[in-house]
This record gives C-alpha cells, structure tokens and sequence, in this order.
C-alpha cells in the first residue's frame, strides 16, 4: 500500500513517515502543495495524508486538484482547528476522514486502516472471532475463553469485541470511547481504564494467559502474548 | 486646552438646545398677541362707527327738519355740540385737550357750519375732498393729527352735505397701552423662557460631561472607579448606570484575562517541566524498562496538556459567542443513562451508589458537547467525593424545561468558591483539575438557552442544576 503524506511540520511529516513505514505501508512525503501535487501526477497511491495548513496552498485546494486528476484513493485530512464547521467543509469537499492535532499515533493507524478497508472488497461478515483460546460469538452475544463461559454484561461484551477485531493493534481511550460508547469525550478521570480492568478480571481470569495488555502512555492492545 | 474645549462645546449645545423651542415660542405667542390685537380693534372701530352712523342719522333728521330760518345754523350747531360731547374729550400725548368729535355742514351758498378741532382750515378740506359714499363710515386724515377720523357723510335734499367725524382716541390709547404691555409681556416671557430651557439643558449637559471626563479618565489601571449613579432616575442615570455596568464588565473580562494568563503560563509551566524531566531522565536511563515508564510518563503529561488546551479553546469560543452547536433531537435520560454506565464501575471503584431517576426529556441540542458536559460533572463527582458517598441523579421536565440534577452527599462546595464556581480558573484548593470545567458546562448551558445552578444541601453534599432550554416531548407526541 502507498501512501502520500502532505505535511509542512518536518517533525510531524517524519513520524508521520516513520509509523506509517513501520506499520507496512510504503510512504511518500511532501512539505508543502506543490510538491505534492508534482508527486501526484507521477505516482498513484492508495491514500493520502493532508494537512490543511500548508505554506503555499489550502489542503482543501490539493485535495481538489488530486480529485480532479482522477485520484479516487480516501483522503484523511489533519488539521489543527477544530471547529465543526471546518471539519464539514473538509468532508464535503473531498476528505473521507478528519482529525484534529494533536494526535495519537495509534488513532491515526487504525484511521488509515479502516479508510484503505474501505475501498477494498467487502469481507464476508465473520459470526466469529477467535484470538487464541478466546472465542466470541457475534449471534449469541456470548464469549468464552476455552470451555469456559465468560459473563459479560453487553457494555462490556462490546468493548471486548472492539479490543479482539483489533487484536494485536493499540487501541487508544479515545479510540475505544468513540468506537464502543460513541462519544467524542475526553474524560479527566480513569473511566476507561476501570472499564478495561473489570472486562480483564473476567476475560483474564486467575489461571489464564493475559490477554488484554495496557501499553503505557498509548492504550490498550489483545494479543496473545 | 481639551477640557476648556470640551466645556465650549457643552455650552454651544446648551445653546443649540435651547434656541430653538425658544424661537417657536416666541413666533407662537407673538402670532396669538397679534390676533388679539386686530379682533379688540376691530371691535373698538366697530363700536365707535356704530354710534357715528347712529348720531349722523339724527343729525341729518335735524338739519332737515328744522325750519331755515336765522336760529337754523345755530341750532345745528348746538345740536352738533351736544352730540360731541356724548365722548369725552381726550388729551394728546402733550396732556393738551383736544376735541375728538367733528361735525361740518356745507351749505352751497352760505359759510359751512363747523363744530370740532381747530384749526378748521385745515380740516374743512380735508373732509370734503375725500369721495365719501353716504351713510358708510370711512378714514379721512388730517395733517398733523395721528390719528385717522373715521368720518361719516349724509347728503341733504338741498344740496348741503353733512359730515360727522371721530377719531377714537381713547379706543387707540388703549390699543396702545395693550401693544406696550404685551410686548413687555412677551419680551420678558420669551427671555424666562429661553433662560430656563438653557440652564436645564446646561445642566443636563453639564451631568453628560462630567460623565464623559469620568470616562476619559478610567484607562486600564483605573478601571475599579465608577460614575455616579445619583438618585434619578432619568436617561442620564441611565447613561451612569449602563457605562457603570459596561466597566464591571470590562473589568471582570480584564481580571478574568490576567486569571486566565496567569493560570494557563502556570498550567502548562507544571506539566512542560515534568514532562521535560522525565525525557531527561530517560535519556540518561540506561534500564530501558524505566525509560518506557518514563516515556509513557510524559505521553500522560502531554494529554493532560492538550485537553487544557482544548478546553480552554473552547471557552474562548463560548466567550466570544462562538461555541458552535450542532442541534438535533437528543433524548437526554438516554444520553444520561449511557454515562452513568461508563462512569458507573469508576465511581463504584470508589465506593460510590449511583442512584438514577431519569425520565423522558426530549431536547433539542449538541449531543457532542452535552456528552463533554455531562462528563465533565461525572468527572467533577469522582475527582471531588471522598470514598463511599451517594451520588443522586434525575433527569426530567420541570415547567417546560429539561433539567439535570446531580446531587452528592459529600462536603458539599468549599466555603468561598460557589459564588465564583463558574469563572475559569477556579478551583477548590485541593482540587488537581484546572479550573475549567464548570465554565465549560456554564458555556454549553447558556449555548443551550439554559444554565447552571449549584447549591450545598441542607442535610451536607453538593447539588448541580444543570437545564437545558424547552424540553420538545409534547411536540413530537411522546
């Protein structure tokens, strides 16, 4: 997969570049409007990155430009204003996605993730979902872990779901409150963290390899060791 | 210099003011004077033309009924005489007497008959010259006298004319006493008048003025004095009153900028230096399992940091009105409902029942920011309550409005802070928040045509109103 980054930032544009390389994706950057417009016309890419606030031209203008050559690839676009209205202008006029700076690195993956998912093939829709000897059952709302029944109430059943169709990806707070609860917040205390603890003490329960594991400073990831 | 100028502009608009209703009475009550004045001639001349033409009719009926012999002239004198001195002489402006009734009969072949002012050479032609239309009093006037006579004339069968005149002297002495007294009148009137308009605009103006140095004088260090409000309560109280509001409010806006400078250098100076130390101490951290605990240490620094940030950019777009809403129809108890059971195992990780009575409220809102909203106060309870307390919360309609109640049993607010809860930066002393979240829901509430109210309970605990504008239930049938 090849991606165009857009960024003034020489900081931001190099880990931009060096997560996305590190997370398999072959990655071209381009500092400001032009640049990226002459990469454009040369390469075609499965996505791109753009920042709004470019020295030499609006992000939005790039966007259109790269759409009116026919580049039909998703468009994520960052910005640092958050203003709603901002936020429909750019998906209106051409963006698939929207985030505001700063930003945690593991969001931003899992954002280029679904935007590339989107343009492939739909997959057939799993029942299940298995990550080592846990095993969800989407129909029956029900999760086990070997032979054993774990109750989950739906809430947390939820969570648990989100956490193993990521299995192996960091998932961060913010990430798993908008995914799961659907809310753009930004809670001052640890709501989430004491979610994921008593999701834990029943899917990791005495005896049982950790699944769930909490990286430090990013979020959460599931995966088997 | 600028405050003599100031003072000269005062004046001349006192001036302006007053000029003008001035004039317009001025017009005015000399227009009424004048009509006044020609109705009382007119009637005068009409009462004195009235006993001409009666007292020339009976002369007229004398000199044709009297036989011609020698007593004729005298008899027509005499009858004549009588007749003037039905009015009474009247002195000249010199006090000398002088007759104001004339009375002539020509006769084609004999001296006239002249009974009247002297001398009669110089009225005699005076009269007879003047084509006169019989029995019709008219103006004649004679040489060196002021005033006209109003003379009447009757032509006889034998040719002799006879004419009777009057000059009412009395009648335009009186005229003109009335002019001289009305102009008095008027003069000094007009002059009151203008006198009493300036001084009350001058005074007016002089309170404006004093207002306007008052206001000139309070720059940015002064901005704690304030006009006098005085015991009126006129348009210029008024002026005092609004410019008086206006200053409270610039400088709470002021006192709440250094707050706000003051508290945002200090909020990001704590965080920056910590997560400063703990990269410096990475660095020279050879043990790669602390130097993931310190990474991690700073990327919590960093996220605290930057919801400072956006917390505070979102009051400054409330301040500045510009806290945008996307409303659409939110079921509240369900926005409500879905909270508590994320925040629920936080705060029974704290020992805390959370008990809820939530009922239908349909509102119209920003479903993105009442979730931050309501976050924010779950957030409060949590990071405020001591262990094991009881937090109350309801949801329901009261008097047309959607209202959300959060209600504790813990210390309640700290002694001091709960007038002053909503201005950012305030912060209880032991609170590790930075100040900001009651302003945030204070912003979102008023954003929603609503507001906040926080209250200690009688019994102990905090309680938080938080209402949202009109609740829609009936509208859509609920």
């Amino acid at each position: 997969m090849r991606l165009l980054v857009v960024e003034d930032d020489s900081a931001i544009r190099e880990f931009l570049n060096r997560g996305l390389t590190e997370a398999g994706y072959r990655v071209d950057v381009a500092p400001d409007g032009k640049s990226a417009l002459a990469l454009v016309d040369e390469e075609v890419y499965d996505g791109f990155i753009v920042d709004l606030g470019l020295p030499d031209m609006d992000g939005l203008d790039v966007i259109g430009r790269c759409r009116a050559l026919g580049h039909t690839a998703p468009v994520l676009i960052l910005s640092a204003r958050r203003s709603v209205d901002e936020r429909v202008r750019g998906l209106e006029q051409g963006g698939d996605d929207y985030m505001t700076k700063p930003f945690a690195l593991a969001e931003l993956l899992a954002r280029v993730r679904n935007l590339l998912r989107r343009g492939a093939a739909p997959q057939m829709e799993a029942v299940r979902l298995r990550v080592a000897d846990l095993e969800l059952d989407l129909v029956r709302r029900e999760a086990r872990r070997g032979s054993d029944l774990v109750q989950l109430t739906t809430q947390e059943f939820a969570l648990l779901e989100y956490l193993v169709r990521n299995a192996g990806r960091v998932v961060t707070r913010t990430m798993i409150l908008d995914r799961v609860w659907r809310m753009r917040i930004d809670p001052a205390t640890n709501v989430v963290d004491v979610q994921i603890y008593r999701l834990r003490n029943k899917v990791d329960a005495e005896g049982k390899r950790p699944l769930i594991h909490t990286i430090r400073g990013v979020g959460y990831v599931l995966k088997e060791n | 210099m600028f405050l003599r100028k100031t003072k000269s502009q005062g004046r001349s608009a006192a001036w302006r003011i007053a000029i003008w209703p001035t004039a317009a009475f001025a017009l005015g009550s000399a227009i009424a004077f004048a009509i006044m004045y020609l109705l009382i001639a007119k009637d005068i001349r009409q009462r004195s033309d009235a006993w001409l033409s009666g007292e020339a009719e009976v002369l007229a009926d004398v000199s044709e009924n009297t036989p011609r012999d020698a007593l004729y002239d005298r008899l027509v004198q005499e009858v004549a005489e009588l007749a003037s001195r039905e009015v009474p002489d009247t002195s000249d402006a010199h006090g000398k007497h002088q007759a104001s009734v004339l009375f002539l009969k020509t006769e084609p072949r004999q001296e006239p008959i002249w009974v009247g002012p002297t001398p009669k050479e110089l009225f005699i032609p005076a009269v007879t010259s003047m084509p006169l239309v019989p029995g019709v009093p008219a103006n004649v006037r004679v040489q060196g006298w002021k005033k006209a006579f109003r003379v009447v004339y009757h032509g006889q069968k034998d040719g002799s004319g006879l004419y009777l005149g009057f000059a009412d002297l009395g009648g335009a002495q009186m005229l003109d006493r009335l002019t001289e007294r009305c102009l008095m009148v008027w003069g000094v009137t007009v002059a009151l008048g203008f006198l009493i308009t300036w001084l009350a605009a001058y005074r007016t103006l002089t309170r404006v003025e004093r207002i306007s140095e008052t206001v000139s004088r309070i720059g940015s260090e002064d901005l704690g004095s304030r006009l006098p409000e005085g015991p009126h309560f006129d348009e210029i109280s008024r002026l005092s009153r609004t410019f008086n509001r206006m200053l409270d409010r610039i400088q709470s806006s002021v006192n709440q900028m250094r707050i706000l400078t003051d508290s945002v250098a200090h909020d990001l100076k704590s965080p920056v230096t910590s997560i400063r130390g703990s990269l410096e101490v990475a660095l020279s951290d050879a043990d790669q399992r602390q130097w993931r605990e310190r990474v991690a240490e700073a990327i919590d620094g960093l996220d605290r940091l930057s919801q400072l940030l956006n917390t505070t950019l979102d009051l400054a777009e409330a301040d500045a009105g510009a806290l945008q809403t996307r409303k659409e129809p939110v079921e509240l108890s369900d926005l409500v409902k879905q909270l508590v059971d994320l925040y629920q195992p936080a705060m029974a990780e704290r020992g805390h029942e959370v008990v809820t009575h939530l009922q239908p409220a349909l509102i119209e809102a920003d479903s993105s920011l009442l979730n931050r909203t309501i976050a924010n106060l779950l957030d409060n309870e949590i990071a405020h309550l001591p262990n094991s307390c009881r937090v109350n919360i309801s949801v329901r309609v009261k008097d047309g409005e959607a209202e959300l109640t959060v209600e504790d049993n813990g210390p309640g607010f700290p002694p001091g802070l709960r007038s002053r809860a909503f201005e950012r930066f305030v912060k209880g002393q032991h609170s590790t928040g930075h100040g900001l979240g009651l302003a945030f829901v204070d912003a979102v509430a008023r954003a929603h045509g609503g507001r906040v109210e926080i209250s200690d309970r009688a019994e102990g605990g905090a309680v938080i109103v938080l209402t949202l504008g009109e609740a829609v239930n009936e509208k859509v049938g609920r």
